[in-house]
């Protein structure tokens, strides 16, 4: 085969053009990508949780029932739900603190044992509830070494008891604080949403047990649930959104102080 | 070419090949990357199950209400109507435990340890006075009420919530004023 010099350059620049799109420039031309575009609302099965933080009193009955249903050890400091109390002061100064992952709930007004709080010098203060926020591109989940941590294809992020190596870079890596190490099992440990209760057609055990109504289960992708209602009609906001995790655990009220 | 050349590359090869084979053996099968997902569902898919297998332990008013059906129907009617049985029976404390009448693990595979609690501490997780405190109860079936609240220093300090008030009925306990 014979090549003029200009029908060598004329390949030459096609193929080093074609070598240098990367891969990821046909996404947008993936049918789900494409999909998601025409439907802001996914058709794919997916959990999601939606906290209304202007309803929260602060009992901690839903630490409780988590820690009683998912063998949490109810002594130790570790949790997968937990409840945090925000108050500013007149001043400023923001004071943030729960207790005992606030399982025996806020009785009094003493933001981190201080005493020296008057609610008269209280310029407002609220209750946040968190737990595993179920990101879309967990962070936790990336830098998994064994494979022992994973997303479900309805978008829960679990744990594999039997294959974690309790290196713990999942605890370190989540920026929600959101795992810990289990003593009983030697295993990261994270909130499932339930995953034996939500895939029996209950609600998990934190929400059952909010008498508040401030808790809330449901498919993201179902027209029926409260979850897709609130997501679709209110405001709703997620936890550092700058991560790009893109959590799924939805906040009504969330205020510029939660971090 | 001479051998001695070429021993150390049939012991690498060797090396790598039997890395391979225990690296089979000792993978599971279910190892999947669902939807070829390696980044985030890269798992063994038998896991999913062993979550779904285990059984619920909140079990809810439901399930009280097999035997104690007057109680569900006072607490229904009542402002704690979405209050579970189980945000006040379960117990912790081990010299509180246990269901007087039966034995409910024994005999319902019920998990947890159901007491009776009275102390105030448990009342004030709702109902002490805090400035940040939503003041008003929007999930009453009847319309919003105001969200009851005491200082618990100044009201009846010392005394058991019990003493005066019907938790189930929510209100003075009859004879109490």
């Amino acid at each position: 085969m014979k090549l003029t010099r200009r029908e060598l350059l004329k390949m030459g620049l096609i193929s080093i053009c074609g070598a240098v799109i990367p891969v990821s420039a046909f996404e947008v031309f993936k049918p789900e990508a494409l999909a998601s575009l025409i439907h802001p609302f996914s058709k794919k099965k997916r959990w999601a949780f939606v906290v209304d933080t202007t309803k929260c009193v602060g009992c901690g009955m839903c630490v409780k029932a988590c820690k009683l249903e998912n063998d949490v050890p109810f002594y130790a400091d570790i949790q997968r739900t937990w409840v945090e109390r925000y108050v500013q002061r007149k001043g400023g100064e923001v004071i943030i603190d729960s207790p005992r992952g606030a399982r025996y709930g806020f009785t009094a007004n003493d933001p981190q044992g201080r005493t020296d709080v008057p609610e008269d010098d209280i310029s407002k203060g609220f209750f946040v509830p968190k737990l595993c926020n179920h990101c879309e591109k967990p962070s936790c989940v990336q830098v998994c070494p064994a494979g022992a941590t994973y997303k479900t294809e309805d978008g829960v992020v679990l744990v594999d008891r039997k294959w974690c190596i309790g290196c713990g870079y999942c605890i370190t890596n989540c920026p929600y604080f959101a795992r810990f190490f289990h003593p009983v099992y030697n295993t990261a440990d994270k909130c499932t949403f339930c995953y034996h209760r939500i895939t029996k057609g209950r609600k998990t055990a934190c929400v059952e047990a909010c008498a508040f109504g401030v808790r809330k289960i449901g498919l993201l992708n179902d027209p029926d649930s409260e979850v897709f209602n609130i997501v679709k009609t209110e405001r709703v906001a997620v936890l550092k959104p700058e991560y790009g995790n893109e959590p799924h655990v939805f906040y009504i009220g969330l205020d510029h102080i939660v971090r | 070419m001479s051998s001695h050349a070429w021993r150390p590359v049939v012991v690498i090869v060797a090396v790598v090949i039997a890395g391979l084979v225990v690296r089979q053996m000792i993978i599971p099968k279910d190892f999947t990357a669902k939807n070829g997902d390696y980044k985030y569902q890269w798992h063994r898919a038998s896991n999913e199950d062993e979550w779904k297998r285990m059984e619920p332990k909140h079990m809810g008013r439901d399930f009280c209400q097999q035997c104690h059906p007057d109680k569900i129907e006072a607490v229904a009617d009542s402002g704690h109507q979405h209050v579970q049985c189980e945000n006040c029976h379960v117990q912790f404390d081990p010299e509180k435990r246990g269901h007087k009448t039966i034995d409910l693990k024994a005999d319902y595979k019920y998990q947890l340890d159901i007491g009776i609690d009275r102390s105030r501490e448990l009342c004030k997780r709702c109902h002490s006075q805090l400035k940040y405190r939503p003041s008003v109860y929007t999930n009453f079936s009847k319309g919003p009420i105001p969200f009851k609240m005491i200082d618990p220093e100044k009201h009846n300090a010392g005394v058991e919530c019990v003493m005066c008030h019907d938790v189930h009925k929510t209100g003075f306990k009859t004879g109490v004023k």
